[in-house]
């Protein structure tokens, strides 16, 4: 890795910051470099300071770094904000614009360019983020035909006018920002070729949504869950698909319920709060056996918490909740490919099991970029779970709860034939009728809970990093990233440092678990939470006690220095 | 016209002996009858509460769901295929209590569902507390000093919020009500029909005499059902005299008239495309 920036674009909200971002990493993409980029922001539509931070590399990287070498400061409160991050070789650049006021001595050492002056040059103040885009990528010694190109692409859409503006904007920001010296300045790849995908993870569970045959999706607007029905309704004119905002999220898990009963595969996003109203409606799905697919996007709670930041403390809430035992899946991928791959998984496990599916991501997956390497399929055709009056000897007799060896009953759909399909929320019979009759009331307990070995044979091990090593960081979820990176950061630190990762949650995986994490001599659980949730899920499924813990729950991303730094801290 | 003997079923029923919901339930089974809609093509939703119950006494698909929540699982059913013809059971704390947001989203909504609210002014099982739809000062177990809410009323709230057929019944007036019901299902829309139903356990206020006193039938001479402050006023007559017919009925455009892709036909019946999900993710 010869190249390893970090550029940290901060500013209020309401000042543009995403579209300087965007920019940043299109530019990066087109180029062939790899990159990964956070989103931090307050819960406000103006002001505060909220900053995009891509890290830029000439190899895959897959978490954040905190130090800062390019800091672009839209206002002046990012300057006193970050100047503590910036690295040896950092380097602030300000519009000259906001340098008239303020503390004394705050702009020492910082590089003022005229932002604002030359977007009015360009054609408008409100191009001022593009001129900042094109300034910064000068600085970082970027051609401008690639900058160029990109804004071209990047505003296609929109009028002729607005394209040449932007253009315009760009163009002058490129020129003032090529006399900026720069020591991480670096030679950009001549080439054209695409590495991988460029994706935010919310992109990647609508994406996958989409490769799941899903056809229906309601929701209530949700930090951090609607970027991906944001995402979702870009692409709405292409696919059978209806995407309804639900009067709350008790109605967004029934509306799904109601789709899947009726045959069509559907689902639902939220965070913390927005499932907590949905357990009840996670429940019915669970007696109904209807299979449903509940994204949740995690944020730190309880209650509103922080509504945007991150977190992974809801891992116990949707093992256990609601009242009484059902079974479900729970599944938490790592990465944007591994979200993309999971939504499809999650359907088709909910179909085949006829039990919900909770897919669990976060803020911080949702809202960063990542550049998805590894594959991302979309199934061939999407296999036939349920039943017609041709597959049923009599119609008229069909019943939706019969009993099975599997503990799954047919399911046939309603209004599609002769059989009447019943289904019902109250302990009922086989054919779908409301019963209170003790014995039928614990063989249908029995029933569903029989489907559990078998959902339990359906998911994977944990991923390991370096499987044999003596001490073994183990994780879930969005940090799959900074895991991996802190191991070798620990590794070329001189200790025999692996990562363990769970993707898939619920039923618990023991025996697989078991198998990875007994090896090791010292296992240290680091995750987004105060409790170590997955620690104490391994301690119930398999015994095994975790000998430390890094823990994370201020509602900001890992990174991967400060978890090998408490690694060596703890084991010194 | 299909056999009304088709939508029999023997499952037990577990209503009070001279509970109104059985005028409700063979007004149901003579409205679908009449208009040749057979067990096998229609769904009925419910929630919770004895009109919840109501799927399980005659023959037709159903989802019998929670507490209020009948109305968004019928919506995400239609929503899937719209091909269903979509009836809703629910009573007057189902619909207008737990689930009131569900009842004023359905009506902005306007999907094209039945809903039937069996009104009978009490909770009846949970055993006698007050509903949102019981009259002020009508005291029970729980409200020994009588209620002191203002009652909600169902009509009048969908006519404010734009509903195109709002329709009262009367549980004793079993061919009037299958009427209403027919014109609720054959109506393109959200059609909602309160329907004043005597709980003989626990309201001894709204009794079948105090109805059969009461109620009279809407008819061209004495209403115009396009005029929707009259509707309004119909809303709010007091107990002397409880009209019951179509209030208010106009012509709308459904929900899934007002979604492009679902006018090419329903969702379940649609294929799935693999190639054009792989041309999106190639354009990342």
């Amino acid at each position: 890795m010869s190249i390893d920036i970090t550029v940290t674009v901060g500013g209020a909200a309401g000042q543009g910051l995403q579209t300087v971002g965007d920019l940043l990493a299109r530019v990066c993409h087109r180029a062939g470099l790899y990159l990964m980029a956070i989103n931090d922001f307050e819960s406000r539509i103006r002001g505060g300071n909220n900053f995009f931070q891509i890290r830029i590399s000439d190899a895959p990287v897959n978490a954040p770094r905190q130090p800062v070498d390019l800091l672009v400061a839209l206002d002046r409160r990012s300057i006193r904000e970050h100047r503590p991050r910036l690295s040896d070789r950092g380097l602030i650049m300000a519009d000259a614009g906001s340098s008239n006021k303020g503390e004394k001595g705050e702009m020492e050492g910082v590089f003022t360019l005229p932002i604002r002056d030359l977007a009015k040059e360009a054609g408008g103040a409100i191009t001022a983020n593009t001129v900042a885009a094109g300034a910064c990528l000068a600085i970082l010694g970027a051609p401008w035909d690639l900058v160029r190109e990109t804004v071209e692409d990047f505003f296609s859409g929109k009028s002729r006018k607005v394209i040449d503006q932007n253009i315009a904007a760009a163009e002058k920001g490129h020129e003032a920002g090529r006399s900026v010296k720069f020591q991480g300045a670096f030679q950009w790849p001549d080439g054209r070729e695409r590495k991988g995908r460029l994706l935010t993870g919310a992109d990647a569970a609508a994406l996958g949504a989409l490769a799941a045959d899903c056809r229906i999706a309601a929701f209530y607007p949700m930090s951090p869950a609607t970027p991906i029905l944001v995402s979702l309704a870009s692409h709405i004119d292409r696919f059978p698909l209806v995407l309804e905002q639900a009067e709350d999220e008790i109605a967004a898990v029934n509306m799904t319920m109601g789709a899947a009963f009726a045959g069509v595969r559907a689902f639902t996003a939220t965070s913390g709060g927005g499932f907590a109203l949905m357990t009840e409606g996670l429940g019915l799905a669970g007696i109904t056996e209807t299979p449903i697919v509940i994204v949740n996007a995690q944020r730190p709670g309880p209650a509103t918490g922080l509504p945007t930041r991150t977190g992974q403390a809801d891992l116990p809430f949707c093992i256990h909740s609601p009242q009484d035992d059902s079974p479900r899946f729970i599944l938490a991928p790592g990465t944007v490919e591994d979200v993309f791959n999971t939504m499809v998984r999650a359907f088709d496990l909910a179909w085949k099991y006829q039990a919900p599916a909770i897919v669990l991501v976060d803020q911080y997956l949702c809202d960063s970029m990542f550049i998805a390497l590894g594959e991302m399929t979309v199934p061939e055709s999407i296999p036939i779970y349920t039943i017609t009056d041709a597959d049923m000897p009599d119609p008229s007799a069909y019943q939706r709860y019969a009993f099975t060896e599997s503990g799954i009953s047919p399911m046939a759909l309603p209004c599609a034939g002769q059989a009447l399909v019943k289904v019902c929320g109250n302990e009922h019979r086989v054919d779908g009728h409301i019963t209170e009759d003790a014995t039928l009331r614990r063989r249908m307990v029995e029933k569903r809970q029989s489907k559990i070995p078998a959902m339990r044979g359906e998911m994977r091990p944990p991923s390991a990093h370096h499987p044999d090593a003596e001490t073994l960081l183990v994780g879930w979820g969005s940090t799959i990233g900074p895991l991996r990176e802190a191991v070798d950061m620990l590794r070329s630190d001189g200790m025999d440092a692996g990562c363990a990762h769970f993707t898939d949650l619920w039923p618990f995986p023991a025996e697989a678990a078991e198998r990875v994490l007994k090896k090791a001599g010292r296992r240290i659980m680091v995750e987004g939470n105060a409790t170590a949730q997955l620690g104490a899920l391994i301690r119930e499924q398999t015994g095994i006690v975790a000998d430390g813990t890094v823990l994370k729950y201020d509602g900001r991303p890992f990174f991967p220095r400060e978890i090998a730094d408490a690694v060596l801290e703890q084991t010194r | 016209m299909t056999d009304v003997e088709l939508y029999h079923n023997d499952y037990e029923n577990k209503w009070c002996p001279g509970c109104g919901n059985f005028g409700i339930l063979e007004a149901m089974k003579d409205a679908l009858a009449g208009l040749d809609i057979p067990p096998s093509k229609a769904l009925i939703v419910s929630g919770i509460g004895q009109a919840g119950k109501t799927p399980h006494f005659l023959k037709c698909n159903f989802f019998h769901g929670l507490h209020g929540r009948a109305l968004p699982v019928a919506t995400g059913a239609k929503m899937a295929n719209n091909d269903m013809t979509v009836l809703v059971n629910t009573g007057d704390g189902d619909c207008y209590g737990e689930g009131g947001n569900h009842f004023l989203a359905a009506v902005r909504r306007n999907v094209d569902i039945t809903a039937l609210v069996h009104n009978n002014k009490v909770y009846g099982l949970t055993k006698g507390q007050a509903s949102p739809t019981s009259d002020m000062g009508m005291t029970t177990k729980v409200q020994g000093k009588g209620v002191i809410l203002s009652p909600f009323d169902g009509p009048s709230v969908a006519l404010s919020l734009g509903a195109g057929f709002v329709a009262r019944g009367f549980a004793g007036r079993m061919d009037h009500l299958s009427g209403l019901i027919q014109a609720a299902i054959r109506y393109s829309g959200f059609a909602l029909i309160d329907i004043f139903q005597p709980c003989v356990s626990f309201n001894r206020r709204n009794t079948w005499q105090s109805y059969n006193e009461s109620v009279y039938e809407l008819t061209e001479e004495n209403h115009d059902p396009a005029d929707l402050d009259a509707a309004f006023k119909l809303c709010r007559q007091g107990d002397e005299k409880i009209p019951i017919g179509i209030f208010y009925q106009k012509e709308t455009v459904s929900f899934s008239d007002r979604i492009e892709v679902l006018r090419e036909g329903p969702l379940v019946s649609r294929t799935f495309a693999p190639a054009r999900v792989q041309n999106l993710l190639n354009t990342y």
